[in-house]
């Protein structure tokens, strides 16, 4: 009787934890419009660590071990946009100035070996 | 529509990206393992699916720069 109804259980089983995470991610409009899933992920990065942070706490209750105190992690302040910006800017003034620099330099060449060359 | 505007249309679409590119990864892990038998093909599938969400929705917040994004409030 059990092995018959095994596969139907199995089904079931399977079936709702599809169905669970399914509906989760209904429940939570993850997949719906951009300002859910910003609203979502502000409210996940609010309660993950904290509670990352009391199951480590019970972990080391429970099993007696000592987690060692690890060094915080460093708050790197890189405006990437910033960077962007006044990188495209330099690379653009620089392309601009390419033919009037080229035209100079190989002016200043020729004058050179010219003087060189008598 | 100004710098900062534009600044905060990119964070709302990175965000997004991440949000929904991790759900459809989740559910395609879901999926391979309740029922496509461990294949690799639901979790590549569900991916392709979030990244393409996300990327919709960039496109038509970018491309519709006049509407407002709001809050409901509730009347108390």
């Amino acid at each position: 009787m059990v092995t018959r109804a095994w596969p139907l259980m199995r089904f079931l089983i399977k079936g709702s934890v599809a169905g669970g995470a399914v509906y989760l991610v209904y429940d939570q409009e993850l997949l719906g419009p951009s300002d859910k899933s910003e609203a979502a992920l502000r409210k996940a990065e609010e309660i993950v660590p904290p509670a990352m942070y009391q199951f480590g706490q019970y972990v080391c209750q429970q099993t007696g071990l000592q987690m060692p105190q690890l060094p915080e992690p460093p708050k790197l302040n890189f405006p990437v946009r910033e960077f962007w910006n006044s990188g495209i800017i330099t690379v653009m003034s620089a392309l601009s100035m390419a033919p009037t620099k080229a035209c100079e330099y190989s002016k200043e060449g020729w004058e050179y070996l010219k003087e060189h060359a008598k | 529509m100004s710098e900062t505007d534009l600044g905060r249309k990119w964070d709302r679409c990175m965000a997004d990206a991440v949000v929904k590119l991790g759900t459809g990864f989740g559910l395609g892990i879901v999926f391979s393992l309740t029922f496509f038998k461990r294949r690799m093909w639901p979790i590549a599938f569900g991916t392709g699916m979030g990244l393409g969400m996300a990327y919709s929705n960039c496109q038509n917040d970018f491309q519709a720069p006049y509407l407002l994004h709001g809050k409901y409030v509730k009347e108390q």
